[in-house]
């Protein structure tokens, strides 16, 4: 309880938190003071001056503003007297002398701060008749943001935003007087990732959406609550529809996921959910070479599910395999995977980085842990591309709280502006920088008097003497990290994926240990349900509830629920299914949300190959192009859906809207019709095929029918044990963590369990040998996420090919210079995979004997050059200047 | 009362009746053959609406939903868009790029009128015509920049 102290506003006695803004204070105490560029989530300025109110300085009533006074004992204000009363109505006259009255045409008509606070505190006609000034009205900072600098009202909400929370000061308030505008600063226009977040910000209508521009009038919206599924985050937005388009995204407040800010992805790029090229209705492929031909539901379900369960029972289980994807709901996860094993019977379900990533299920425990720490450790991760709301969190807790940055990354992100320690590393030798940083650790005698105890050191302090690591730059990390109160190591998919993903994984867990934060030491999980999917079990090897499938009780519990018999082998992993397929070993698959052949020619070949394609999906993929059957499912706004983010935070994303002209399903629906037409082809399968057919007639999928999404939850909070209790309703708006903390009032049982533990023994990281070393491929990739790549999700918005990512390899300099490239040049890149045409671009941030290119460039699929999207890091590449012609 | 009394009595309703019906048939029908013939109408009549443009031809609807708030029972939609500035359809930034009116909902109240910050939407003194189906009682805005061909003539106002 903080200490109250007695504050008089208009001869009233009010009891009131120290030390409080008197703004915030009023509201206690209903009394709304009218603010424009006080803002409870930026510093307060007292620029507008619209919150005046009286004060008594030493006996004297004088005016003051409200938004930068902090209240403390017996001080007295007068709100509603008359000079009070008189000196906000002037301000707000004197505010509308130059703000051009073009409300009608206006985005913020009908939820600006302006127009509200004139009708209740302004003067009802203006005395200025003279000619308004005239300034621009069309004005773009940036691609994606308009600027009215008529409209501004310079309240400075935008300038402090990205100061404040981006750290990019890159707008500015120019000239003097009445001629003061907004503008940024010659050719640098606005480029922070968040920077949509100054629209919402801003009180009058100087700011507007560029994609949403002229697509509303906020009275005619329909507003759900909602969550984005860009990343992993899981940032709280609200879906804004009008005749059945969604036609605007804004951010909604969730103090505990995303403050109330979300990045520009999330905001602007949501076209593809109203785009023309969306599926509308299931296809069907005659016979392979045949064309695809528009079908109805009844059709398409019914030769899946016929062509699913002859594949099974004919080849085996074995032959059947399905891929989802780290986008799709819990439902859809959860209803897929037991699709597979219930009724197919077989453990092939992956979903791409699924099984490939050795993934903590933890996760981040906690996102406010980030803005507490006093040292932040990336290993692997570049939060300003992958999680842009993290990465203004850490930002926030760099300039307020003076953290200090330990950034391991391959190439110089951005944040290693900050200070602190950067150390960069080759991919695929990332346990050569974290043994160095263990060793580095082991020279502290603290280190050896603590680590002493844990299970390994001896084995570990030995073989880290004798091997030949030592980073340079490995020392001053090492001893930020040692001498940190609150240290915080958070590390992404890239070092936990690829050949040596295990020895990876122990080498950075052995640093954690040894410098006293393996507790503090999480997984940042990349997409928008990568954690959900995983709790699902929506893995080869793993049940939902991470079970191994070799798990006998566990897996008798789920037969007990499902009804069916389920297989005991661990399945195929993504990759594998995919050379499986090419072997001519898989016959059927199932795509859910996810298309191989997009990436690269050798799964558009491993495609061609099976006799059977079922692909779900939004768009005609290049996966789709190929399909036997097409079926069409919504996104994440047409349907209710539950997500879980990288803190373990399940979310409900309802449905927002639905497109009547569509014939699209939710993919809970789809695999819950698919069930129930099983039973009866099994048996025609049986008669069709073969006597080899192990299948009972009449084997009826028990516990397939769900009303609703919503059902879907209710059997997965049964199924899975860390979803205890986890339904629709105990969800709420704010989404619940599991491990869930019941309410006192219900705490029979704990709910869900206790969180897995990190790792408490020190282990000797096992590194498998490099292949592909040598003269032919001189060069090591370097890939990862960027905010706007090309995929098929942004591709839909017309503004994303402006800001998206170049399509490039990225060089150092030093060794363009040997290779004797220039920049945008055209060049090739190859591995012994395959090989790439992209422009040359010269970029300090690489490191040197390293090639940068990011994931999804348009056209240019970076897994081309991977021999196995399991196998990220560390392949080697050459590069070479295009031949002419 | 005696049955003669009833019977004379009737007699002289029936004549005072078919006195009236035998003077009007002197007289010129009021029944007016609309469309040939021309309907008097009085000038604040609200019938047909209408979108009006400017002298120059630009529009002047500039796209602001206003009507569509203010209608009483949703017969309007309009869907606005950006101008292209090098050919743009009105003033200023916005246009509508769909304004629809559902006669059948219309009460034809006015309200839009009123709530019309540029005097776009006008309800002309035109009477609309029944048509076929349902769909063709929806104007598009198309047909609402034209102005309605109505055979009308304006009474004088008392």
């Amino acid at each position: 309880m903080p200490d109250l102290v007695t504050i008089t506003i208009d001869d009233v006695e009010y009891q009131v938190p120290n030390g409080m803004l008197l703004t915030d204070a009023a509201k206690l105490a209903d009394i709304d003071i009218p603010v424009f560029c006080s803002h409870p989530k930026l510093d307060p300025l007292g620029a507008c001056r619209m919150c005046l109110v009286e004060q008594d300085v030493r006996g004297r009533w004088m005016i003051v503003t409200a938004c930068t006074i902090r209240v403390a004992e017996g001080l007295k204000f007068r709100y509603a007297s008359e000079a009070a009363v008189q000196a906000r109505e002037d301000t707000l006259e004197f505010i509308l002398i130059n703000h051009p009255l073009d409300c009608p045409i206006c985005d913020k008509g009908g939820e600006c701060p302006l127009q509200d606070q004139t009708l209740k505190h302004g003067p009802g006609a203006s005395e200025f008749q003279e000619i308004k000034t005239h300034k621009e009205k069309r004005y773009p900072i940036s691609d994606l943001i308009m600027l009215d600098q008529e409209r501004c009202i310079v309240c400075w909400r935008c300038i402090r935003y990205l100061e404040e929370w981006e750290d990019k000061p890159q707008l500015g308030l120019f000239n003097r007087g009445g001629e003061t505008v907004i503008d940024f600063f010659p050719e640098q226009p606005v480029d922070a990732k968040t920077s949509g977040n100054i629209i919402d910000l801003c009180p009058v209508g100087a700011l507007t959406n560029r994609v949403s521009r002229f697509r509303y009038r906020p009275w005619e919206l329909k507003r759900t609550k909602s969550i984005c599924t860009h990343c992993s985050q899981g940032c709280n937005v609200r879906l804004d529809a009008r005749i059945h388009q969604l036609r605007r995204v804004v951010a909604s407040e969730n103090m505990a996921v995303n403050d109330e800010w979300i990045c520009d992805k999330g905001r602007f790029m949501h076209a593809f959910v109203d785009a023309p090229e969306r599926l509308t209705t299931p296809m069907i492929r005659d016979h392979k070479g045949g064309e695809l031909r528009e079908a109805g539901w009844d059709e398409a379900l019914a030769l899946t599910a016929q062509r699913l369960a002859f594949t099974a029972d004919v080849q085996g289980p074995a032959a059947v395999g399905a891929i989802g994807s780290a986008k799709l709901s819990n439902e859809a996860a959860y209803l897929l995977q037991k699709l597979m094993r219930g009724l197919v019977g077989s453990n092939n379900v992956d979903h791409r980085g699924g099984a490939a990533v050795l993934a903590d299920p933890r996760g981040l425990s906690n996102m406010r842990d980030v803005e507490q720490a006093d040292v932040i450790v990336l290993a692997g991760v570049d939060p300003a591309e992958e999680q842009p709301v993290l990465a203004t969190f850490i930002r926030r807790a760099v300039r307020r709280r003076g953290a200090k940055l330990v950034i391991l990354h391959p190439r110089k992100i951005e944040d290693t502006r900050y200070p602190g320690a950067y150390a960069s590393y080759t991919p695929g030798e990332e346990t050569a920088l974290f043994d160095s940083l263990s060793k580095a650790l082991l020279k502290e005698k603290v280190v050896q008097e603590r680590a002493a105890k844990l299970p390994g050191y001896a084995e570990l302090a030995d073989w880290l003497h004798s091997a030949a690591v030592g980073d340079p730059a490995a020392a001053d990390a090492a001893r930020l990290v040692l001498n940190a109160k609150r240290p915080l190591v958070l590390y992404g998919p890239a070092v936990v994926s690829g050949r040596n993903a295990a020895a990876n994984r122990s080498s950075l867990m052995n640093f954690a240990l040894l410098a006293g934060c393996a507790e503090r030491t999480y997984y940042l999980a990349p997409e928008a349900n990568s954690v959900g999917v995983r709790d699902m079990g929506l893995l080869p090897a793993s049940l939902p509830g991470h079970a191994l499938v070799g798990d006998l009780p566990a897996r008798e519990r789920l037969e007990r629920l499902w009804g069916a018999k389920l297989p005991s082998d661990a399945g195929l992993a993504c990759d594998e299914m995919l050379s499986a397929a090419a072997a001519g070993k898989l016959r059927a698959l199932y795509l859910v949300g996810s298309d191989p052949a997009s990436q690269g020619p050798a799964g558009m070949a491993a495609l061609q190959k099976v006799d059977f394609l079922v692909v779900q999906d939004l768009f005609l993929t290049e996966s789709a192009k190929l399909a036997d059957v097409v079926l069409p499912a919504v996104s994440w706004a047409e349907t209710d859906g539950s997500f879980t983010n990288l803190e373990r935070r399940v979310q409900r994303a309802p449905k927002a809207l639905a497109n009547p002209h569509s014939q699209a399903a939710a993919d809970w629906l789809i695999f819950t019709e698919l069930a129930k037409v099983w039973p009866a082809v099994s048996g025609e399968a049986k008669t069709e095929a073969s006597r080899k057919s192990k299948r009972k007639i009449g084997d009826a999928p028990r516990l397939w029918s769900y009303a609703n999404a919503q059902a879907v939850l209710d059997e997965i909070s049964r199924a899975v044990s860390m979803y205890d209790k986890l339904t629709w309703a105990a969800l709420g708006d704010e989404g619940k963590q599991w491990p869930w903390e019941l309410p006192k009032a219900e705490a029979g049982r704990p709910a869900g369990g206790a969180l897995p533990t990190a790792p408490r023994r020190l282990v000797i990281p096992e590194r498998r040998s490099a292949s592909q070393v040598g003269a032919d491929f001189p060069y090591t990739l370097a890939t990862g996420r960027v905010l706007f790549d090309g995929g098929t999700l942004l591709r839909q918005t017309e503004v994303a090919g402006k800001v998206a990512a170049p399509v490039a390899v990225g060089i150092n300099p030093a060794d363009a210079a040997r290779e004797k490239l220039a920049e945008g040049q055209m060049a090739t890149v190859s591995s012994a995979s395959g090989q790439l045409t992209l422009a040359i671009h010269l970029d300090e941030a690489v490191r040197p004997g390293t090639l940068w290119i990011p994931y999804s460039l348009p056209g240019a699929p970076v897994e081309t050059l991977l021999t196995s999207a399991s196998d990220g890091a560390g392949v080697r590449v050459r590069i070479a200047s295009q031949k002419a012609g | 009362m005696s049955g003669l009394g009833d019977v004379l009595q009737g007699a002289a309703q029936i004549a005072g009746a078919m006195g009236v019906t035998l003077k009007q048939l002197t007289k010129k029908p009021v029944t007016v053959e609309y469309p040939e013939e021309p309907i008097a109408v009085f000038p604040r009549y609200r019938g047909r609406h209408m979108l009006r443009k400017y002298d120059s031809g630009m529009e002047r609807c500039i796209g602001c939903c206003l009507c569509e708030a203010a209608c009483p029972t949703g017969a309007i939609f309009v869907d606005a868009a950006e101008n292209d500035p090098a050919n743009p359809h009105s003033p200023g930034e916005r246009y509508a790029k769909t304004y629809e009116v559902n006669l059948l909902r219309c009460v034809f109240c006015g309200d839009c009128e009123e709530a019309c910050p540029v005097e776009a939407i006008v309800l002309t003194q035109a009477i609309p015509m029944p048509e076929q189906n349902r769909r063709s009682f929806i104007l598009t805005k198309e047909q609402l920049l034209e102005a309605p061909d109505s055979n009308i003539a304006i009474r004088p106002e008392a």
